[in-house]
């Protein structure tokens, strides 16, 4: 990819324009699994944001050091290292959201909005502009698990944020808690966004 | 030839530092985590044995309270806490680690047992590996809630002590709601307490009773 212009553009365009969920269908796996409550979403995001802007940086500040044989692997140890200690972090801080979360923290390594930044951008590009890349991705992504969550936990538990906000006699929707539910959701996102925006310049297969 | 050697000794360097980075961190945690399991330990035992602790309550006094009013014993090689009442004296309950295969992992848990082995005071989930906001939501209490006054007996025949049913359709005391979209979880769940609670009666209870 060559550099885009401003950084403000390179911002943007990871936060919308090829948001990583609904443009790019990366990160699908956790979109699904952690989006019936919100708390569980809101710690994924912060777990997420923070392991593409210092992978992406990272691997930007070593880009010119690293062996191209052996970039992946390079990757993968700056990724999983990351993911271990935001693992450790909300174990030692949070341990609460850490037993709810279960496994899925550590499957942020997993994730592959990670390594496709690191592959895509921050490896040809400056540090600088590697980070503000992975922060756009990253809020990108949030953003999209956030609505989900939005609608979701609402008419699964009928609560928000653990808050009752649905009505006495609201009977929950058991499938928005299970995984069907997320994908009816993600697709519709998908496909209004579609509708109202198709996608301009060449489609990539 | 010279460029692979090159190869691996930056892999090697580059490892060696992220090895040192995550073991750095985890060294500088390891207290506060281990710390983190003992306090949530105590607070588990102290809650099943229904022992108000209050939820603001600071580290020193939980473990205060802890050191206090339990005691460890050990039946036949399993690890058990008895709760006493204020006086120090009188025995408030019985908590029972159990633990068994839960769907996509072991799942722990602790249950209060009444003095005299008749009820359920409380229980608590531990430690699980179910999906969060499914399976997961065994740990909430509206779940755990529903065992306390659970009555215990040995199993005979094919009477569970308790059953799992869909949401709402329980008869019977010992029928409890299971968690909807977590058919698997409830089951696990069902299966194992019943087989742990059972194997209490029969092997440990026994022994308790003759040391009293």
């Amino acid at each position: 990819m060559p550099n885009p212009a401003t950084k403000k553009e390179i911002f943007f365009t990871g936060l919308w324009k090829d948001n990583p969920v609904l443009r790019q269908v990366l990160g699908i796996c956790s979109t699904l699994a952690v989006t019936n409550l919100m708390v569980n979403t809101l710690v994924m995001d912060a777990g997420l944001i923070f392991t593409v802007c210092m992978s992406s940086l990272t691997v930007s500040l070593l880009r010119k050091v690293t062996p191209v044989r052996i970039r992946m692997m390079v990757q993968t140890l700056i990724i999983a290292s990351y993911v271990i200690i935001v693992d450790i972090m909300i174990k030692a801080y949070l341990p609460d959201i850490s037993e709810a979360l279960g496994p899925y923290v550590a499957l942020i390594i997993t994730n592959c909005i990670i390594m496709g930044r690191c592959e895509a951008f921050a490896r040809h590009n400056p540090p600088a502009a590697s980070f503000i890349d992975g922060l756009g991705m990253s809020l990108g992504y949030s953003l999209v698990l956030i609505a989900i969550a939005f609608i979701r936990e609402p008419l699964g538990f009928g609560t928000l944020l653990g808050l009752r906000i649905m009505p006495g006699g609201f009977v929950h929707w058991t499938v928005m808690i299970m995984a069907p539910g997320a994908f009816f959701t993600l697709g519709i996102m998908v496909w209004i966004l579609k509708y109202f925006r198709p996608q301009t310049g060449e489609e990539k297969g | 030839m010279k460029k692979h050697i090159l190869s691996v000794l930056y892999m090697f360097f580059i490892t060696l530092f992220f090895a040192s980075l995550v073991s750095a961190v985890k060294l500088l945690n390891e207290r506060k985590i281990e710390l983190n399991q003992t306090l949530k330990l105590q607070r588990t035992i102290l809650q099943v044995l229904q022992i108000p602790t209050g939820a603001q309550i600071t580290q020193e006094d939980l473990s205060r309270i802890f050191k206090d009013r339990i005691k460890e014993i050990d039946v036949e090689n399993k690890i058990m806490y008895v709760g006493y009442e204020e006086d120090g004296k009188t025995i408030q309950g019985y908590a029972l680690p159990v633990g068994g295969p839960g769907f996509w992992g072991p799942i722990y848990g602790m249950v209060g047992i009444s003095p005299d082995a008749t009820r359920v005071l409380g229980i608590a989930f531990i430690k699980h590996s179910e999906t969060p906001g499914l399976g997961g939501r065994i740990t909430e209490s509206w779940f755990t809630d529903q065992f306390k006054d659970l009555p215990l007996h040995p199993i005979e025949g094919d009477q569970n002590i308790f059953y799992l049913k869909p949401e709402g359709t329980g008869k019977t005391a010992n029928e409890l709601d299971a968690i909807t979209g977590a058919t698997n979880t409830s089951s696990a769940v069902e299966t194992f307490l019943n087989q742990e609670l059972d194997n209490f009666l029969r092997e440990l209870w026994g022994q308790i009773e003759g040391t009293k």
